[in-house]
């Protein structure tokens, strides 16, 4: 048998074995049945423990100690809970949700906030811990193929409290399983304000080669104890401390490839850079400026593309992160032994920054979502997180620009990979001159004398 | 897979700009447009088409679109789109019918 057809025989097989395990049915549903849902309580029968071991996972904090980042407190804990960067201008703590004002035009109201993405009940919020907080985990949005998500909404209880709805249905929870791409898509479609703006990320069979396999979004990021694997991207800096890369033995190793020159990239090239040559989403946001929407509430200027629409930027990247007010972006160069040539989505907002200290001021959306005023919303976040001044602050905020990096780290292609030529014609993807080479290694790195033996070999094997 | 390799190459090396994709959505008649839902009719968990209407936010005219995705009809059964959500849609007219080529919600940040 030739190693392809192994290597078929092996993936069926594993499919199968999958397959077979989605589909047998989890062993507590018939107590669950008898009993019904009543909340984690009800899983901890059996899983004792999981949902306070839960507490002190990202996906609860939304944020943990961040070592690859400069300009940082390394004893801090930093993510979506108190970070402020211009892909989404505020953060859970300043922009708690919340009823916004009133529209003036309309007189209606509605709920807002970075925290509905976020598997607690809101009274059991971003980080809280205790026993309160155990019983608020949502376990059924990660676990059930049920789930009604009518019921996960914002809404008032009779102390006027905002509470974010659960489905806790026991139809829900008789129907628990592995989570599935749409259990994680639930609130990782919509990152950044709205479905694929933030990395243009979809994942469906025509847009990623593994999902074409029939893989799902834990396939890749195996997670024990409820502590999820990431990678570096330069703007995901929280993370439960497990990581993952292409490269794992456990998945591709560094030597994917028949092809030893291909496989001889991949100490310089990361393997984004050829199998994800495209990228997309929202690619420039003002938050000092908001447009009136058809409803009459506001939203922050966005100009956006479709998931695979945009060019990635190429750069040298070693894992550590510049963090300025104007850049946050991967670091890097050609000489330290340790960085590739990654592929990332570049992203440019302009914001407020603080004119007395040059920071980059955070805003509170409700102001002006409701009436377009955007310093009402600076003021608001400078009170929230307890600025000197806060009036002050907001009336000379100055408007300015920050560029950040993304991460590029899925729509992965097989068939659309770059080829010889891609890079190394005088008109390749990749500018060389950026990137550190000399005139005299570029004049080699874009001659033909490099591939044009192989491609003319490949070229005739195909006609 | 052999053959694409070698095209891409060949279109990499004459081409005027490499990785020319395009925007690949443009290619028959799309009609854009935004507008609120005020009905979904799709026939059960097993539903492989459904109709929506459409407010116009332009005209206040109800379009009736027809959604055969299955990403769009799943957010139907488990109502991650309900009526009352703003859409930004993208239809085609076949064979009189509008049918959706992008159906999604517009929330904004
Ligand atoms: C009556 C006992 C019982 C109850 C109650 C129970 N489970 Fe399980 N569950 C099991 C057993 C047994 C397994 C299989 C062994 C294992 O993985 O621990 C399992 C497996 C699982 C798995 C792994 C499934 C897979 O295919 O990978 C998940 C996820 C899970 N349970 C979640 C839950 C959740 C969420 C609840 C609460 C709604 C819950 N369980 C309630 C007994 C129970
Ligand atoms: C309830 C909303 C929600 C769901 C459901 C969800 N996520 Fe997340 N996820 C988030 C948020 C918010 C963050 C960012 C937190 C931060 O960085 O502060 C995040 C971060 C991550 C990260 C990077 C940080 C880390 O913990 O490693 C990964 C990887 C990830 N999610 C994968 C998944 C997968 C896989 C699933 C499905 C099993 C999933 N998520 C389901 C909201 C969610
Ligand atoms: C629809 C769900 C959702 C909402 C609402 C949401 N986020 Fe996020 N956010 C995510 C997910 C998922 C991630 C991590 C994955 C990623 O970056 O793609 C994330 C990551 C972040 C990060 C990076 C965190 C880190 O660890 O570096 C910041 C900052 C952030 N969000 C800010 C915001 C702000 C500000 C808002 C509200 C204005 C907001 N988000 C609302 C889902 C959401
Ligand atoms: C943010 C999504 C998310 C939430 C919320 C969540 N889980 Fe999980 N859970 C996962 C993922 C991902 C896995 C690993 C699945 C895999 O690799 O097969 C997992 C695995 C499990 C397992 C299998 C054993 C293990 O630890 O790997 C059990 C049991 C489980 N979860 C129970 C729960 C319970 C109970 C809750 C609520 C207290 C809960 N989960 C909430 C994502 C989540
Ligand atoms: C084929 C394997 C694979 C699958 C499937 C996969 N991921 Fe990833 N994901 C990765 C790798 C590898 C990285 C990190 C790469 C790096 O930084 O070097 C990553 C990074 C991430 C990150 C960090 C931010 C970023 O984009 O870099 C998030 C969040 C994430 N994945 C969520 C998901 C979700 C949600 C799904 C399912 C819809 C999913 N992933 C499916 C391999 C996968
Ligand atoms: C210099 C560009 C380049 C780099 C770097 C690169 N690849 Fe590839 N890869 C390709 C091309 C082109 C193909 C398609 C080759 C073919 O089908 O003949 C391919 C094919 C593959 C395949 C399919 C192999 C098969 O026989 O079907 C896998 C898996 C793969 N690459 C994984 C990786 C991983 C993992 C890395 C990083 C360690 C990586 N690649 C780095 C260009 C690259
Ligand atoms: C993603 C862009 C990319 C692709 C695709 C690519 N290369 Fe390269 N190649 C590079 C870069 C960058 C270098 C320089 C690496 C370094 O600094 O050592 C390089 C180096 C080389 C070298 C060494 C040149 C020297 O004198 O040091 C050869 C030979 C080469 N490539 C041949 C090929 C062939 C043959 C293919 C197709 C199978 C290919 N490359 C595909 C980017 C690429």
């Amino acid at each position: 048998m030739s190693k392809k057809s192994v290597t078929a025989v092996v993936l069926c097989l594993a499919l199968a074995a999958t397959a077979a395990l989605a589909a047998s049915e989890h062993p507590g549903k018939e107590s669950i049945e008898k009993s019904g849902y009543k909340g984690p309580e009800t899983c901890e029968e059996c899983h004792p423990g999981t949902a306070k071991a839960f507490l002190d996972t990202v996906h609860w904090k939304h944020a943990s100690k961040v070592t690859n980042v400069d300009n940082i407190n390394p004893k801090l804990e930093y993510g979506m809970k108190n970070r402020i960067y211009v892909m989404c201008n505020g953060n859970d703590i300043v922009n708690n949700l919340k009823e916004i004002p009133k529209s003036p035009v309309t007189g209606k109201s509605k709920f807002s906030g970075c925290n509905t993405c976020h598997p607690g009940n809101h009274l059991s919020d971003v980080g809280s811990t205790g026993p309160a907080a155990a019983a608020a985990v949502d376990c059924l949005v990660c676990h059930s193929t049920e789930y009604d998500f009518r019921q996960r909404k914002a809404f008032k209880n009779e102390k006027g409290e905002v509470v974010m709805g659960q489905d806790r249905s026991t139809k829900a929870a008789l129907a628990i399983g592995k989570p599935t791409v749409k259990n994680c898509m639930v609130c990782h479609e919509a990152a950044g304000g709205g479905v694929i703006v933030k990395r243009g990320f979809s994942f469906t069979k025509d847009t990623d080669a593994h999902a074409a396999k029939g893989m799902v979004c834990v396939d890749c990021h195996k997670t024990k104890n409820h502590k999820m694997p990431t990678g570096h991207d330069p703007n995901n800096w929280a993370n439960d401390g497990v990581f993952l890369s292409c490269a794992d033995t456990s998945c591709h190793g560094v030597k994917p490839h028949k092809d030893a020159d291909l496989n001889r990239h991949s100490a310089k090239i990361a393997c984004q850079t050829c199998h994800i040559p495209r990228t997309g989403g929202a690619f420039a946001k003002d938050f000092t400026v908001w447009e009136q929407t058809p409803d009459k509430f506001y939203e922050p200027t966005t100009l956006k593309k479709e998931a695979n629409e945009t060019t990635p930027a190429y750069a040298w990247y070693n894992g550590t992160v510049k963090n300025t007010p104007h850049f946050i972006g991967p670091k890097g160069s050609r000489k330290d032994g340790k960085s590739k040539i990654t592929p990332f989505k570049i992203f440019q907002g302009r914001a407020y920054y603080n004119k007395q200290t040059g920071e980059l001021l955070s805003m509170d959306f409700a102001q002006p979502m409701s009436n377009g005023d955007t310093r009402a919303g600076v003021l608001s976040a400078a009170k929230t997180l307890g600025l000197k001044n806060p009036e002050k602050i907001a009336k000379e905020a100055v408007p300015g620009w920050q560029t950040i990096y993304f991460g590029s780290n899925h729509l992965v292609t097989k068939t659309k990979a770059l080829y010889c030529a891609n890079c190394h014609a005088p008109n390749g993807v990749l500018n060389f001159k950026d990137l550190g080479y000399s005139d005299k290694e570029i004049v080699k790195l874009t001659s033909p004398e490099l591939y044009m033996e192989k491609v003319a070999k490949k070229q005739k094997e195909e006609w | 897979m052999k053959k694409a390799v070698s095209v891409m190459v060949l279109v990499a090396v004459a081409a005027l700009s490499i990785l020319c994709f395009g925007s690949m959505a443009s290619a028959g008649e799309e009609i854009k447009m935004v507008g609120v839902i005020t009905k979904i009719e799709i026939a059960g968990p097993d539903a492989k088409t459904a109709t929506a209407t459409l407010k116009d936010n332009k005209t206040e005219q109800p379009v009736v679109i027809t959604v055969n995705d299955d990403l769009t009809l799943d957010k139907f059964k488990d109502h991650r789109i309900v009526e009352g959500d703003e859409i930004r849609c993208k239809y085609e007219v076949i064979d009189g019918k509008n049918v959706s080529k992008l159906f999604r919600k517009t929330a904004g940040c």
